[in-house]
């Protein structure tokens, strides 16, 4: 059933990026961005995902097993949790960057609309 | 400005028929890519086995996903560091005013009122500036001045809208019991959580504190120490402990972010030896770096200031 995070993951990156191709509110262009960013996030942790697994915690192993053999065991993958973690942080940079500039932009051209900021066109 | 009004309410959109084609195909595509994908079933990687093998006897922790941030993928974080720092000066160069100042917010009105006191002949603004100006204000519907300290002598039910600083008296209450309690739960994800080595979301946890103060207390109350001055050398304090930890690895034990230090019992606060002193340097960078953007973009003033190449009425004028 994993393959409905997968999917969902997929719709929230259409999502995202039909919100950047057609609206012109430049704000909500850095929440599509932010959208196709999420969705990663639901995608790496998916792809974590194995069947029957547990977390990959090295604590408390059940009786007459050693950590060593949990290490062995049947865990999710720790190394695309570590992926997501960059991911987010990432995220959160890029998305402040842009909300800087649309600030920017929003007061040197009194708009927010994509349409209307042309003056490189000159 | 002139021209049609910004009426976001009809939402204008662009390029319907292009953006429905690109985001279908996308769709399609990337959803046949995830059909073939294994769903589960497949066995895991080496490098994350790697990771759970060696987590307990190389680094005396539990948590092998530490492992791999700080550990085995140490390097990738430490990129990822100096990501975040450079967003973090991207948004102070873009949000900074013309001069350095001492806080984040205010700073505009801080130093009109220093050249005035200064330099008064200087401070005088031309016709098109001073216009721009006047709209604006109008437009943020502001009255002159500061407004009071707290809420708490407004009458019940006042009109307009909210001018003091600080919130009421009952958010400010709430606020100074779950603020002690919150930095607590902060720490002890960096020191203890399952294991050491929480440092990401311990400096999110920090920002959200740092928030709380100043949307509760006002910005006035938390000024003293959210100084740029304060805020900007603890955040290079971070990176360059990071700096030194990955390079004491490379220079001590022949690789970046190796372990050097000794390694405390399992499931201590001592345990995972690099580890720990790595994520408590990332709770430094990562919440004052936060806190850096947030305030950052938070007192963002307007930069206006004559135009020498094209004298005339441009600030805030029509581009369209």
């Amino acid at each position: 059933m994993i393959v409905v995070n997968y999917l969902a993951a997929v719709a929230l990156f259409c999502l995202g990026l039909y919100t950047v191709l057609t609206r012109r509110n430049l704000i909500k262009i850095v929440m599509g961005l932010s959208l196709m960013e999420a969705s990663t996030y639901l995608f790496l942790l998916s792809l974590a995902y194995r069947r029957d697994s547990t977390a990959p915690v090295l604590l408390s192993p059940p009786a007459g097993q050693t950590p060593q053999q949990l290490a062995g065991g049947n865990v999710a993958d720790p190394v695309l949790q570590n992926f997501c973690l960059t991911a987010i942080v990432i995220g959160v940079a890029v998305t402040g960057v842009f909300l800087a500039v649309v600030v920017r932009i929003a007061q040197h051209y009194r708009s927010l609309d994509a349409d209307r900021i042309r003056a490189m066109r000159g | 400005m002139s021209g049609d009004p910004e009426v976001f309410e009809r939402e204008p959109r662009r390029r319907l028929a292009i953006g429905w084609l690109l985001a279908g195909g996308c769709a399609a595509t990337l959803t046949a890519a995830v059909l073939a994908m294994p769903r589960g079933d497949g066995p895991l990687p080496a490098v994350a086995r790697y990771a759970m093998v060696v987590a307990l006897p190389d680094w005396h922790t539990t948590e092998p996903v530490n492992e791999v941030v700080y550990g085995t993928r140490g390097f990738d974080t430490f990129g990822e560091t100096f990501l975040l720092l450079a967003a973090v000066v991207g948004i102070g160069m873009i949000a900074r005013a013309r001069e350095p100042r001492r806080g984040f917010i205010g700073e505009e009105a801080a130093g009109r009122r220093e050249q005035r006191r200064v330099d008064p002949a200087q401070s005088r603004t031309s016709s098109g500036e001073r216009e721009a100006r006047q709209a604006e204000a109008a437009e943020e519907s502001r009255r002159p001045g500061p407004g009071p300290a707290t809420p708490d002598n407004e009458p019940l039910g006042a009109p307009g809208p909210e001018r003091a600083e600080a919130m009421t008296v009952v958010v400010r209450a709430g606020v100074r019991v779950a603020a002690p309690l919150l930095t607590m739960a902060g720490l002890y994800l960096v020191a203890w959580g399952y294991s050491p080595g929480g440092g990401f979301p311990a400096g999110a946890v920090a920002l959200g504190v740092v928030l709380l103060a100043y949307v509760s207390l006002g910005y006035r109350r938390v000024e003293p120490v959210l100084r740029p001055g304060v805020v900007e050398p603890l955040e290079l304090t971070g990176a360059l402990a990071i700096v030194l930890i990955g390079v004491l690895g490379l220079v001590l034990r022949g690789s970046f972010s190796a372990n050097f230090l000794p390694l405390g019992p399992v499931q201590s606060i001592r345990s995972g030896g690099v580890l720990q002193a790595f994520s408590l340097s990332e709770l430094v960078e990562v919440g004052t770096g936060l806190v850096l953007a947030v305030f950052g973009l938070l007192g963002m003033g307007h930069d206006w200031g004559p135009d020498d190449e094209h004298p005339g009425p441009v600030p805030g004028g029509d581009h369209s």
